[in-house]
């Protein structure tokens, strides 16, 4: 079955003064229909790039670059043209985006704001638009959503804002929904309560989703499939139990490191030493190098590949074919230099 | 509440709406000293709008150019008779006509041109933003009064269908500046991501998600603009460069009492009052829109 999204070696560069960033650089993964895969990592390793380089909403002197293929419904939307482009977004493939109080535009009603992605897509009057927002804005629990539709932004709070979001995300029933860090703004409870209904909606309706987050709790939670980046590119990609049972990459041991677990009575939570590389400049063999707990210098250097570590469990590390350095854990080299450097 | 999931425990339904209209009429009706100047500046327009109604007299008519001049304010004329025995009175009612409705209409063609230029150049930006913006800043360097002044002597008995455009079309610089900050802080906000996420084409998102949030700035802008042109006004036709004879004017009845303003006092007192009321009570509404918008 060829799946719903197919993204094949995608380069986004960000061409600046300060020279070529390569936020994402050669990313390659499927969405399968119905299927909800997570991408995980930390802030500038490309994940939201990946994720707005698939709706072309990249701007300026970022450009996506020749040769890089993002099939969706066995169209390749890099070379659409952008009228095209604009009938899939967010009738085809929506987005919900991170903080709920600032994508939503303070002047309009809620109601108006999510009947406005009926009236772009849909081709119907403002009365039927208006009348198909408040029933989804029911559908996303929001209570007496006849009154709450004609409310402003500011009259609600971050969790009925965020099921607005949803609401305007989902009013076409796309067969796609990216979710940037939906719940990274709310409060843990809210979180579950917003996760629970994407989940519910995402069985009633079949869309697949994409969630984009640096929390590995709600990758658990919601996908089937984990890809975790790093600097720009793929860098462990397996099912979530493979991942939690198996997890390959030491960037992928570091983020499970840094979660807190109930009944685990550590002092501190482990963190992964220093940030990621400026994409300007990453590092020419493997880019994990000098935050890594394993590394050791091989004669090479060369960028290592993705290797094949379990079924369908991919790994960018050169411990799949040298696992005998796992045995001997050091300090990372980050450490040692920033006593000076930094 | 019990029962009553956290993230609904929110403002009741039934808040009344808060539009950026509905907030500037709140603030204008909260301040006392808006509130008269808004009832001011209402009984000025009622009087500018009944004016064929209120005017005892025809505002043109010459009566009786011998014996009917120079008259000083009486019963028959509460605010005296001109040169020409026309009854200040009158021309200053109908001058209230002339003098808001060219400070209305050359301010609506101000915020047309303002708003239109600043919009484009802020949400193109780069290159073109550069070029308009330098344009701009050619013509804010002449002074706006100087730039009628030229207009005006090189083309003298102009209509003033043709003096509101051209005090509308010098009037504008200022506020696309500030239209096209806003819009350039705005163009990246995430709900303006967001709309073109969700399929907006740009003339929709400019349009519908950026201008009605420059409504405020706007609203500011007009209010004042309008006072500026009828200061301006009443300036040039007191240079006798503005509106036409016979048709009465706040500026040119101040005109033709000008030369014997010791002896005809009230040929500049009463219109010249009338300008001045007008001007504060619109500066006073303008700065109470502003201290709400800005307060935001």
């Amino acid at each position: 079955m060829t799946p719903l999204l197919s993204i094949r070696d995608l380069r986004t560069y960000f061409h600046t003064e300060a020279g070529v960033a390569r936020s994402v650089d050669g990313v390659s993964f499927d969405i399968g229909e119905g299927e909800t895969v997570g991408i995980v990592g930390e802030s500038g390793c490309g994940k939201s790039v990946t994720a707005l380089s698939i709706l072309r909403l990249i701007q300026p002197p970022g450009r996506i670059e020749p040769g890089s293929r993002i099939e969706f419904e066995g169209t390749d939307l890099v070379t659409l043209d952008d009228e095209a482009m604009r009938r899939v977004r967010g009738n085809r493939i929506s987005m919900i985006f991170q903080e709920p109080m600032s994508a939503l535009n303070p002047v309009f009603s809620i109601g108006d704001q999510v009947a406005e992605v009926m009236r772009i897509h849909g081709g119907v009057s403002r009365r039927q638009a208006w009348d198909r927002a408040v029933e989804t804005l029911a559908l996303t629990g929001i209570p007496s959503p006849e009154e709450r539709a004609k409310q402003y932004p500011h009259q609600l709070s971050g969790g009925m804002r965020q099921r607005v979001l949803i609401a305007m995300a989902l009013i076409m029933k796309p067969k796609l929904i990216i979710a940037d860090e939906p719940t990274t703004a709310l409060d843990v409870t809210i979180q579950a309560q917003i996760l629970d209904l994407l989940m519910q909606l995402k069985k009633e309706f079949g869309t697949s989703i994409l969630m984009i987050t640096h929390d590995l709790g709600v990758i658990a939670e919601v996908a089937e499939r984990v890809i975790v980046m790093y600097a720009g590119e793929v860098v462990e990609h397996a099912s979530v139990s493979e991942l939690f049972a198996h997890p390959h990459h030491p960037y992928t041991e570091g983020l499970m490191g840094s979660m807190p677990h109930i009944g685990h009575d550590t002092e501190r939570l482990n963190v992964i030493p220093g940030t990621v590389p400026a994409p300007t400049h990453w590092p020419t063999g493997c880019r994990f190098f000098d935050r890594c707990r394993y590394s050791w210098d091989r004669p090479e250097n060369e960028h290592p590949p993705l290797y094949d570590v379990g079924t369908n469990h991919q790994s960018r590390c050169h411990l799949a074919v040298e696992p005998q350095h796992r045995n001997q854990p050091h300090e990372p080299l980050v450490i040692r230099e920033g006593a000076g450097a930094a | 509440m019990p029962g009553q999931t956290p993230d609904s425990a929110v403002t009741d339904p039934a808040r009344p709406r808060h539009s950026p209209l509905a907030l500037g009429v709140r603030a204008i009706l909260r301040k006392r000293s808006s509130r008269i100047a808004l009832a001011v500046l209402g009984v000025i327009v009622v009087i500018a709008v009944l004016a064929p109604l209120l005017a005892p007299y025809d505002p043109s008519a010459q009566p009786d150019i011998v014996s009917g001049k120079d008259l000083a304010p009486s019963l028959a004329h509460p605010f005296g008779t001109d040169p020409y025995s026309r009854d200040v009175l009158s021309r200053v009612i109908y001058g209230a006509r002339l003098s808001l409705t060219i400070g209305i209409l050359a301010t609506l063609v101000s915020l047309t041109f303002g708003v239109a230029y600043g919009a484009v150049s802020g949400y193109l930006g780069g290159f073109t933003d550069a070029i308009m913006m330098r344009f701009l800043d050619a013509l804010l360097s002449i002074p706006r009064l100087l730039l009628l002044l030229g207009v005006l002597v090189a083309w003298p008995h102009l209509s003033i269908g043709a003096l509101i455009v051209f005090l509308g079309l010098t009037g504008w610089f200022g506020l696309s500046r500030i239209v096209r900050g806003q819009v350039l802080a705005l163009k990246h906000a995430e709900f303006v991501t967001a709309a073109e996420a969700l399929g907006a084409s740009r003339r929709r998102i400019l349009v519908r998600h950026l201008l009605p949030n420059l409504v405020s700035p706007i609203a500011v802008a007009a209010t004042l603009g309008i006072a500026h042109v009828i200061v301006l006004e009443a300036g040039l036709s007191f240079l006798g460069i503005g509106v036409p004879q016979p048709i009465a004017s706040w500026g040119n009845i101040i005109y033709d009492g000008a030369d014997q303003i010791a002896r005809l006092w009230w040929m500049s007192l009463f219109p010249g009052l009338f300008m001045v009321i007008t001007v504060m009570t619109l500066n006073v509404l303008g700065e109470s829109l502003r201290d709400v918008y800005q307060r935001r």
